[in-house]
């Protein structure tokens, strides 16, 4: 055997570099190949910073940067100074962006401000077409970047916006409800005999000439002349106990609310948000029945003797999901890295009884080592089964994303907040301290990519089946294994070389310094046809036969080509990640091995079939086959007998033609329609007057019943044109 | 706010009423009028859609028809001449929580009432409209309508009348903002109560003309519709009434016509030998004027005293 193939095929089997030819990556600074081209994030145009919005009509609440910069070009970088002034806000743009990954933060306009001057000291034109775009600023909010924070900030902002505007509409509906109980009690007591008093009706006459007014006389006169109906006793109390409730709630800021302050919803742990759910849930209960019952109040509809006892159980089991619509939902805000074990069963507990609570659960890392130890890997597992293992509870909004598709999801991030159950978002920040200084918006990208952290929605309020429900759609290239990206680059003889490379988790792990051991650099003078690129042998099943080597194309810091060959370990992962990626996509119905094998059943079947189907005979159209379809027999009516009378009911026109000459032979149905109630309660003579009186002509008088009736002969020449 | 168990559990609390619970007194009209076939659709409709007694209105004008509120146990306005929907809107105005039907007759409404008629049509608020036609003043016996057929003698015309009948159908078809535009006859029921029941369900001005048959004053006029079924077409469409087997029998001239087609509904409400039966056209997208007007400013004594105030400012001196 090949002494180099010798040497690398053990690296691969026991990630042991038995050569000193093989160099370790340590201090090598490199990056996959991929990532050649994103070495400083400023000089591009992207997502990031964000701009964290409120007020906006669509309700949205974020905006990224370079968004608003585009509408804003869109409306001033117009006619001859168009691409100058284009030019010049974009450079202020990348200047704004440069400042926030330095740590910059505050409002846009702020740092906009301290950008803008600096641009155009100068230079008249750059400051004129800031100037310009500074006057079409018409957005403000803080700015973040794609960093550890980003996700609480971004979450918690969005979360705020939602209350904001639930409150907004509780508001209204308390203020409405107030107003309206306010009035019973006003105007009974404007009903009383304190109201018709000569004080108040002097007083409620406001100024003018109050000498002409006999108040007193016209108190005397009120008094005496109007009907005394006032508000029983318990009506009164229970209206005021209502008003009370309604003003003294502390779950929304309202403006009839007293001076205490509104309850805080907001927390860092499971244990404070179920604490705090716990004891508001009788003040809860308390205002969900005090809306319920003053709804019913200020429509007069309230009856004690219906409606006490009901309220009197009221919130027993809860409350359920339209009611708790009506308060705030609960935000908790956690680090997965930070969980204690009670905290686990805590969160545990929120997600599985239905609580309205909003859940954040960041993690920083995604490729920890497992406890076990040993090299023991778990990529992805720990932080991957709480979002996997929410689905199955099936009444949980479930987001999985990292920060750096957060932006792309954020309608999706707007429906978990809308959603009226729990809800859980499993955000990866990418904000490790062992990348080798890559941004947290590439490595989160890069999870995203090598299915490590793969972005899903699980919406239980979209539809019944996983179709609605499950969505993978911010997934780049979702149908195959591993996104395929285009690499170009020059060959030891200059020439120009491009190639469609697979993005894997061991692109992803060879980002972290921990995982170094794993690779081993191979010198140039040692490149030859054994290295095979990483894909392949990952695609392989099994171990295969031992003639070549997986190699992983890297960068150094001077974009510099290397290979990289990879141990079997990390090889064994990356079909890990992958069959669990091929599960995901099954949920999302790429590749679904039910419908695949379906298809294949059905189609096989209808080949069959088409086989066996003889040409179709040329046979020209029958007569029968022309008959309308109106004339199925199954349609027609049951004949009658015509000796029978009867009505044709559903016709009648209620005329009270028939019912004025007989109203015990004719009578009125439920639907105040004619029919025959008792055919001997009058004479064949009346029938037969029916029916020559009825003008839709439905009355059939059938044969007289009573064979002595007189003038029967006649009667029955008459009653023909009816049978 | 979102329906939940406490609103399902009073709903079980609600009164369910009775046909009768919404009849008031023995109709005046002759035996034969049509009048009391709608009547008897209204009622059921009242009694199907458990409309409460005490959040209904009927407001009406003066003729025949316009006793129509005095049969129902509801609130009820009977107006004066012309004005019943003038009344009708300035009750939606203020209440909008009622739900609230105007009845009137083609003297009422196409004579002394044609200018509100025409102003109701464009503030589209949500009311359900019944003409009831019978093309004839029958109430002062027997003065040609605007819709009586030309050659009708009657008091006022005793050599027949000169002009040609105006048709509610177009005219209504032809104003700003028209939403629901349908024709019944009072002679089937069954399809009479479908009209009325969409009419109701409708959100907007519902216009709906009855053609109903006057016994006493033109017993006959309407005999060669009423009797010959051909000449009833009955409208039908999947996003409007559908037939039912019993009364695609006996009527057997059937067209389908798509309700937000308003040319066809123009040119199928001009025909005059054969009586078009159903829902001429729809338009669910057409604001309110109700609707528009909302501030969403709470009413309070506040507000109303400052904006008298603001009022009153302007003229002070």
């Amino acid at each position: 055997m090949d002494a180099d193939l010798q040497t690398h095929i053990a690296f691969y089997l026991t990630g042991k570099r038995a050569s000193s030819h093989l160099l370790a990556v340590d201090g090598l600074k490199l990056r996959p190949a991929l990532f050649s081209n994103y070495r400083d994030l400023t000089r591009l145009r992207y997502d990031f910073p964000l701009v964290l919005v409120s007020d906006r009509p669509d309700g949205g609440f974020v905006e990224s940067l370079s968004g608003l910069i585009d509408a804003i070009l869109d409306k001033i970088a117009r006619g001859d100074d168009g691409e100058r002034i284009r030019k010049h806000v974009l450079r202020l743009e990348q200047e704004i962006r440069t400042r926030v990954a330095k740590g910059d933060r505050g409002l846009l306009s702020a740092l906009w401000d301290q950008a803008a001057p600096v641009l155009g000291k100068d230079d008249k034109l750059i400051a004129d077409s800031l100037s310009r775009a500074r006057a079409n600023l018409k957005i403000d909010g803080d700015v973040v970047d794609c960093d550890a924070s980003m996700p609480y900030h971004l979450l918690s902002h969005a979360w705020a916006i939602t209350q904001t505007q639930r409150a907004r509409k509780f508001g209204k509906d308390i203020n409405r409800l107030v107003l309206k109980l306010s009035d019973i009690i006003k105007a009974d007591f404007v009903n009383s005999d304190a109201g018709k008093s000569a004080e108040n009706l002097r007083a409620s006459f406001g100024t003018g000439p109050m000498d002409s007014f006999n108040f007193e006389a016209m108190s005397r006169i009120l008094i005496k002349s109007t009907p005394k109906k006032n508000l029983s006793e318990s009506r009164r109390q229970r209206v005021q106990n209502l008003l009370s409730v309604l003003q003294n709630q502390k779950f929304f800021p309202t403006t009839t609310a007293q001076a205490e302050a509104p309850y805080s919803f907001a927390f860092d742990t499971c244990s404070d948000a179920l604490k705090a759910y716990r004891e508001r849930l009788p003040k809860a209960i308390e205002l969900a029945k005090a809306i319920a019952m003053a709804e019913l109040e200020i429509k007069g509809e309230y009856s004690e003797a219906k409606h006490d006892a009901l309220f009197e159980s009221f919130g027993e089991n809860g409350l359920d999901a339209g009611e708790l619509a009506l308060l705030p939902d609960y935000l908790v805000r956690l680090n997965y890295g930070k969980l204690t074990g009670a905290e686990q069963s805590q969160l545990n507990e929120i997600l599985a009884v239905d609580l309205p609570i909003k859940i954040l659960v960041q993690t920083d890392d995604v490729i920890e080592e497992s406890p076990l130890g040993h090299g023991h890997l778990a990529f992805a597992l720990r932080s991957r089964q709480l979002a996997s293992m929410t689905i199955g509870i099936n009444a949980v909004f479930v987001l999985q994303s990292p920060a750096s598709s957060l932006y792309q999801l954020r309608t999706q991030i707007q429906s978990g907040l809308d959603y009226s159950g729990p809800a859980l978002f499993s955000v990866f920040s990418g904000a490790a301290s062992t990348t080798g200084g890559l941004s947290p918006y590439l490595i989160g990208a890069a999870a995203l990519e090598s299915r490590v952290f793969p972005a899903f929605t699980f919406d239980p309020s979209a539809g019944r089946d996983w179709a609605s429900r499950f969505s993978l759609a911010k997934n780049p290239q979702a149908e195959l294994d591993w996104p395929r990206c285009g690499f170009a680059y020059e060959d030891a003889s200059n020439q120009a070389v491009s190639e469609q490379i697979p993005f894997t988790l061991i692109d992803f792990v060879a980002c972290d310094s921990r995982y170094s051991k794993h690779f081993a650099c191979v010198p140039r003078t040692h490149w030859n046809a054994i290295l095979t690129p990483v894909g392949e042998t990952v695609a392989q099943e099994g171990r295969g036969q031992l003639d070549s080597v997986p190699c992983l194309m890297m960068v150094d810091p001077d974009n510099r080509l290397q290979k990289v060959i990879v141990d079997e370990k990390l090889i064994r992962e990356a079909r890990r990640c992958r069959s669990m990626w091929n599960s995901l996509q099954e949920l999302g119905g790429i590749h679904n091995s039910h419908a695949e094998k379906l298809l294949a059943s059905e189609k096989k079947a209808w080949e069959d079939a088409a086989q066996h189907i003889a040409p179709p005979a040329t046979v020209a159209p029958t007569a029968a086959a022309a008959t309308p379809a109106t004339a199925t027999p199954a349609e027609q009516e049951a004949e009658r007998s015509p000796d029978e009378a009867y009505i044709e009911t559903a016709r009648c026109s209620t005329c009270n033609e028939c019912t004025q000459i007989n109203n015990k032979m004719f009578a009125y149905d439920g639907n105040k329609q004619a029919y025959i109630a008792d055919v001997s309660a009058g004479t064949y003579a009346q029938l037969v007057e029916a029916a020559e009186n009825c003008q839709v002509s439905i009355i059939h008088p059938g044969k007289p019943r009573n064979p002595n009736e007189a003038g029967l002969e006649e009667l029955l020449k008459r009653a023909e044109v009816f049978l | 706010m979102k329906s939940s168990a406490t609103d399902c559990l009073l709903k079980l609390y609600d009164e369910q009423h009775g046909l009768e619970d919404y009849q008031s007194g023995v109709p005046r009209w002759c035996t034969g009028c049509g009048d009391n076939a709608i009547l008897a659709a209204v009622q059921r409709l009242c009694r199907d859609e458990g409309l409460r007694p005490e959040k209904t209105v009927f407001v009406s004008g003066i003729g025949c028809s316009s006793r129509f509120p005095h049969y129902m146990k509801t609130y009820g306005f009977h107006g004066i001449h012309g004005r019943a929907l003038p009344v009708a809107e300035g009750i939606k105005m203020v209440r909008p929580d009622l739900t609230v039907f105007v009845n009137t007759g083609d003297g009422d409404c196409c004579s002394i009432g044609a200018a509100h008629w025409i102003h109701a049509i464009r503030y589209n608020m949500n009311l359900t409209v019944f003409l009831h036609d019978n093309q004839i003043y029958g109430l002062t016996k027997k003065q040609a309508s605007p819709t009586s057929p030309i050659g009708t003698k009657s008091n006022t015309t005793p050599r027949g009348s000169y002009l040609d009948a105006l048709n509610p159908l177009t005219i209504t078809l032809g104003v700003a903002n028209a939403s629901f535009v349908a024709q019944a006859v009072d002679w089937i029921p069954e399809s009479l109560f479908d009209i009325v029941k969409a009419a109701y369900h409708h959100q907007g001005l519902s216009f709906v003309r009855i053609l109903q048959r006057c016994p006493e004053w033109l017993p006959k006029s309407l005999d060669p519709w009423m009797q010959d079924p051909d000449r009833i077409q009955l409208l039908h469409h999947e996003n409007a009434l559908h037939l039912s087997p019993g009364l695609a029998k006996v009527y057997k001239n059937h067209l389908v016509h798509d309700p937000m087609d308003m040319n066809r509904a123009r040119e199928i409400s001009g025909h005059e030998d054969i009586i078009p039966v159903g829902i001429l056209y729809q338009n669910r997208e057409i604001p309110r004027y109700e609707e528009t007007r909302q501030t969403g400013v709470l009413r309070t004594t506040e507000t109303v005293r400052k904006g008298f105030e603001a009022e009153l400012d302007k003229y002070s001196v």
